[in-house]
């Protein structure tokens, strides 16, 4: 009992500390490659701090409830990952805070807005059924869906599932917003679509997306993590070395177009895990 | 004793309020049979929980063999589908209807020797479970239904009112499909079968335009295709097992002998043919001319679930069979083409069409996963769909008779006007699409089902991935609306608040109890076939594999919910901007100041991807696909 | 403690909408030269951001005239508080060498209220960092919302 509640306040509070952290690390790295200087690395806080102070506006009221609906749901979904739950419940989970987002984003009728909503549900379209798969290749493998069990798992699941983990790559680089999927709301897209999806969130509303972020963050490492989860020293650098690669992506990339992005993802996606899921089922 | 006054109750009833409705044409009156019919019909499949399982035997009524008289009613209502046949000027439906007579008078005259005296009708916990959504889903519609026609033959201008038909045939059906689910001998089965496909075209042609026409009948042709695929399987049945006792054949299966084997299939194809999977999708699509409570109550939570039932009734006995697989392959194909067709639709019920479709699919795709876990999963989602997506009718229907309109595009905003029904939907579309609720869990058990088979994992995954597009847009759409003044519920029929309120609180009271459905209705019917899937202990199902804690999760969703409507209260206190339209908007909402001074209103429409996942685009190539697959059944059984 | 962590972090984290009225884009390039690396200014937490419900800072630049003077408020108005304008170069000031033009209102002022004036034709972007710093002390000093 104990235990658990040490779990649940670890993933609650220690989650979105961690995932702000790596956002800010996130933004100096950038600027880095742009020989830049950046941000200080809790650039992240400050902003949310800030946002969470500033007075509040709406469009919709129902904005408010999305936002909170984002924040519930996927601090919920890294709760139950430090709880060891079961994975594809988790996913799903974490599907439920991208579609609150939507339909908040949707709920404002600006253009902007609306436009954003749409790709963004394109892009729950694209990486959704590869996180799906990603994870049925981890109960192939270890044969449960439950992280408790994957962790005992005696060998690093990268050996078994070096495409799941490519798969996993693209998934990772759409739901971090990093070019070349980053359509439905960007950092660098004010010309075409302001701010896409958040367009309409402000002041504390876009606080919460932006803690929300940090949540999903944490999530999309952990599950990064568990394809090295036998020793610390492998998982640290699987992890990093993946960060580092979504960094270095979003960088040298330009933003392409939905149906490019639908499209390529899918054919390289499905193809990919379909022989890792073929060589895990005849292995 | 018990059990024989409320099955009769169940089946025999609403037979005679049926003929009330004909007969009595005032509307008050008409009413009232109605409300009593539908509590008395509850009451009594709610008293039927504890005494299932049992078995009946219809002996004599009224002095004649229940038999004869289901032989009787039979030959009269293949005739009378003829005479429509002849009346419409179908081919297709005098051929098949033709060939069924034949058929039934080959084997009630010429081959059945002696009629079983027991075990005409069984109760177990699935048949149970089918009559607790028949009666209370289906009473619950015909409630709303009373002031949704009323508003309709309004809105027609009708001299004559044709209202009494109208709930005839709605109450009748009732009966039918509490008859069907309880059947134990396949030849009562295969009545009650053919009384659902007429109702079903009775209902759709009810209001008599050309188009209404042309579709009931296509409604009629393709589920007689299915009636005669039905009794050529039970030709096949008798032939091989001497009898037509459904529960006999299913515990002395012979998965080895080729008749059997084909003669299941049938059964199958008659089912697919009844829920309407593709290729014979047109009908349903075509059903949605009919009045909404037509629409929710036959063509989508319960008449259309009579194929899913036989198939998973059937499930046991085709255990382990290649039919089997390609059951599963086939469902879950209509699951994923149904879902990409429904992406690309802006009808609203064309959308909750095939998304009914889809799920049917994905319920085939369980039975023919042929595993604890699936069929588990596939008779949760019955229950679940039932009542969700009769909700989703009702509120489609009452937002339609507002609007004047079904397009998805025309409900924008739609919370502006009728805040409380646009909530309603929102609510059902959360429940069809969201953990912790039961829809959900029954996916993800079917998932976590699937997982072994690689390719009916990519399928579904892509199924479902398609599912979440099409119902957060909706969602979204529904709410999209510069916020203006308080929230001040609309003006509505308190019967239609009672169905609407019942749905929705009903299906989110079962999603809380899904552990509970599980160890009280799913298990027993489980045993002795299957091993139990999941371990229930305290709201949470567990096995090896995975874990779904329902009782928390919507403990912690309800804090959510709580804590967002607070939030939302809170906000009611904020400023109120306009959408950002860069700077140029004017005080009317929703418009700019455009060239030459002119104002504009700023529009965004839908995505709906028609460019690939049209209709024009999908439709040939999934027939053809489904077709395929038909004939791969087929063939694979001989 | 929250009060001063968010007074503190308005002041590290102001959002720049950027909106340019009628400039001869030479006060814009120089903004836009405020984030090359040469000035870097997200190394103060200065971001860019191209919509105004996300912006603590509004810079103006070019003259107001007929035409776009509702945009303008239309803008700041969309803003959420706390929030400073800045006026940037000659035109935004008081209307430049434009402000006899039969369109022009005039300088920023004259549409909404101006806190920092930055001079220059055009501005240095020295000079608009240091704009958008004096402008920062409004930030720092507004008050916080009665409730958060």
């Amino acid at each position: 009992m104990i235990l658990t509640t040490v779990y649940v306040l670890t993933g609650f509070v220690i989650g979105p500390l961690l995932g702000g952290l790596i956002s800010g690390l996130d933004r100096i790295l950038t600027a880095r490659l742009q020989s830049r200087i950046g941000p200080p690395i809790l650039q992240p806080f400050y902003d949310a701090a800030k946002l969470l102070g500033k007075e509040k506006t709406v469009v919709n009221v129902w904005q408010a409830f999305c936002a909170f609906g984002y924040l519930a749901a996927t601090s919920m979904a890294v709760v139950l990952f430090f709880l060891r739950s079961d994975l594809l419940l988790i996913l799903f989970i974490q599907a439920v805070g991208a579609v609150f987002l939507v339909v908040g984003a949707l709920a404002s009728t600006s253009p902007f807005s609306q436009v954003g909503a749409h790709r963004e549900l394109l892009q729950i379209l694209s990486y959704e059924p590869l996180l799906v798969l990603v994870v049925v290749g981890i109960y192939l493998e270890t044969g449960s869906f439950k992280i408790g069990s994957v962790l005992t798992h005696p060998e690093p699941l990268l050996l078994k599932l070096p495409f799941l983990f490519v798969v996993l790559g693209y998934a990772l680089t759409i739901k971090l917003r990093k070019s070349p999927f980053d359509l439905s709301t960007s950092h660098h897209a004010h010309q075409e679509l302001v701010k896409g999806l958040l367009t309409d969130y402000s002041g504390p509303y876009l606080a919460l997306t932006e803690i929300g972020h940090w949540y999903e963050i944490m999530l999309l490492l952990g599950l990064c993590a568990l394809f090295w989860a036998t020793h610390w020293v492998g998982m640290t650098i699987l992890i990093v070395v993946t960060y580092f690669m979504e960094v270095l992506i979003d960088n040298v990339s330009a933003r392409m177009n939905w149906r490019w992005m639908l499209g390529y993802v899918w054919a390289m996606g499905l193809t990919l895990s379909l022989v890792n899921l073929i060589w895990l089922y005849t292995a | 004793m018990m059990t024989n006054t409320l099955t009769s109750t169940l089946v025999l009833l609403p037979f005679l309020a049926a003929g009330c409705c004909y007969v009595l044409r005032s509307n008050r009156v008409r009413s009232l049979v109605v409300l009593v019919t539908g509590f008395l019909l509850i009451i009594s499949a709610v008293g039927l929980i504890p005494l299932t399982p049992f078995t009946l035997s219809a002996g004599n009524l009224l002095g004649v063999r229940v038999h004869d008289l289901v032989m009787v009613a039979d030959f009269l209502l293949l005739f009378l589908i003829l005479y429509f046949g002849f009346k419409h000027r179908s081919l297709v439906v005098k051929i098949l209807s033709l060939l069924q007579i034949l058929l039934v008078a080959y084997l009630e005259f010429f081959l059945i020797k002696e009629v079983p005296a027991t075990g005409t009708i069984y109760c177990d916990s699935l048949a149970l479970i089918m009559v607790l959504i028949v009666s209370v889903v289906g009473s619950i519609i015909c409630f709303q239904a009373i002031p949704y026609m009323r508003n309709h033959e309004a809105h027609l201008r009708l001299d004559k009112s044709r209202q009494h038909r109208f709930f005839l045939v709605m109450i009748l059906f009732l009966g039918a499909m509490n008859g069907l689910v309880l059947s134990n001998d396949l030849l009562f089965f295969y009545f009650f079968f053919e009384v659902t496909t007429l109702c079903s075209f009775l209902l759709i042609a009810h209001d008599h335009t050309a188009t209404a026409i042309q579709n009931a009948v296509r409604a009629l042709w393709m589920n007689s295709l299915g009636g005669a695929a039905f009794i050529v399987g039970l030709t096949g049945l008798y032939y091989q097992s001497g009898h037509l006792d459904l529960q006999l054949i299913i515990i002395n299966a012979s998965p080895g002998a080729r008749v059997f084997l084909l003669s299941l299939a049938l059964l199958c194809l008659a089912a697919f043919t009844k829920s309407a999977q593709f290729p014979f999708q047109s009908w349903l699509l075509g059903a949605m001319v009919a009045p909404t409570p037509v629409s929710a109550l036959l063509h989508s939570s319960t008449m259309v679930k009579v194929g899913v039932y036989l198939v998973l009734r059937l499930a046991p006995a085709i255990h382990g069979t290649f039919l089997s697989q390609c059951v599963a392959i086939f469902g879950a194909f209509t699951f994923l083409a149904a879902a990409a067709l429904a992406v690309g639709q802006s009808n609203g019920k064309k959308v909750l069409a095939y998304s009914t479709i889809s799920n049917l699919g994905l319920i085939f795709a369980c039975a023919g996963l042929n595993t604890p876990q699936s069929v588990t999963a596939g008779i949760l989602l019955i229950v679940f769909h039932a009542f969700i997506k009769a909700l989703l009718f009702l509120c489609v229907g009452t937002i339609e008779q507002h609007i004047a309109s079904r397009d998805i595009e025309d409900m924008r905003g739609v919370y502006a006007t009728m805040p409380l029904t646009a909530l309603i939907t929102v609510m059902g579309v959360i429940m069809m699409i969201m953990p912790p609720f039961g829809v959900l869990l029954s996916k993800w058990m079917a998932m976590e089902a699937a997982a072994r088979s690689f390719y009916l994992i990519l399928i579904i995954t892509l199924g479902s991935a398609l599912t979440v597009m099409y119902w957060a847009r909706w969602a979204g759409t529904l709410m999209s609306d510069p916020f203006a003044g308080r929230f001040k519920p609309e003006r509505q029929p308190l019967l239609t608040w009672g169905a609407l309120g019942a749905l929705s609180a009903g299906a989110a009271v079962l999603s809380l109890a899904a552990p509970w459905i599980y160890t009280r209705m799913i298990a027993p019917a489980m045993s002795g076939t299957y091993l139990l899937p999941y371990r229930a202990s305290g709201g949470i199902l567990e096995n090896a594999a995975g874990v779904f804690a329902v009782l928390p999760l919507s403990v912690v969703a309800a804090v959510g919910f709580i804590l967002s409507i607070w939030a939302v209260k809170r906000a009611a206190g904020a400023r109120i901007v306009a959408p950002y339209l860069s700077g140029i908007q004017v005080t009317e909402p929703g418009m700019f100041k455009g060239p030459m001074n002119r104002l504009v209103k700023a529009e965004a429409k839908n995505y709906y991807l028609s460019s690939i996942f049209g209709e024009h685009k999908l439709t040939a190539w999934v027939n053809l696909g489904a077709g395929v697959l038909l004939i791969l059944m087929l063939g694979g059984t001989l | 403690m929250l009060k001063n962590l968010i007074q503190k972090s308005r002041i590290k984290s102001p959002w720049l909408l950027h909106y340019d009225c009628s400039s001869c884009n030479g006060c814009d390039i120089e903004v836009l030269a405020c984030l090359t690396p040469v000035y870097d200014i997200e190394r103060f937490g200065i971001i860019n951001v191209g919509n105004p419900k996300h912006a603590d800072i509004l810079l103006v630049t070019g003259t107001v005239n007929q035409r776009n003077k509702k945009v303008l408020v239309n803008l700041f108005d969309q803003m959420p508080h706390p929030k400073a304008v800045i006026a940037i170069g000659s035109c935004a000031l008081s209307g430049g060498i434009f402000r006899e033009a039969y369109n022009v209102v005039g300088g920023v002022d004259k549409v909404i209220p101006v806190d920092v004036y930055v001079p220059g034709c055009p501005a240095k972007p020295e000079a608009i960092i240091d704009g958008v710093v004096l402008g920062l002390e409004k930030l720092k000093t507004a008050s916080l919302p009665a409730r958060l």
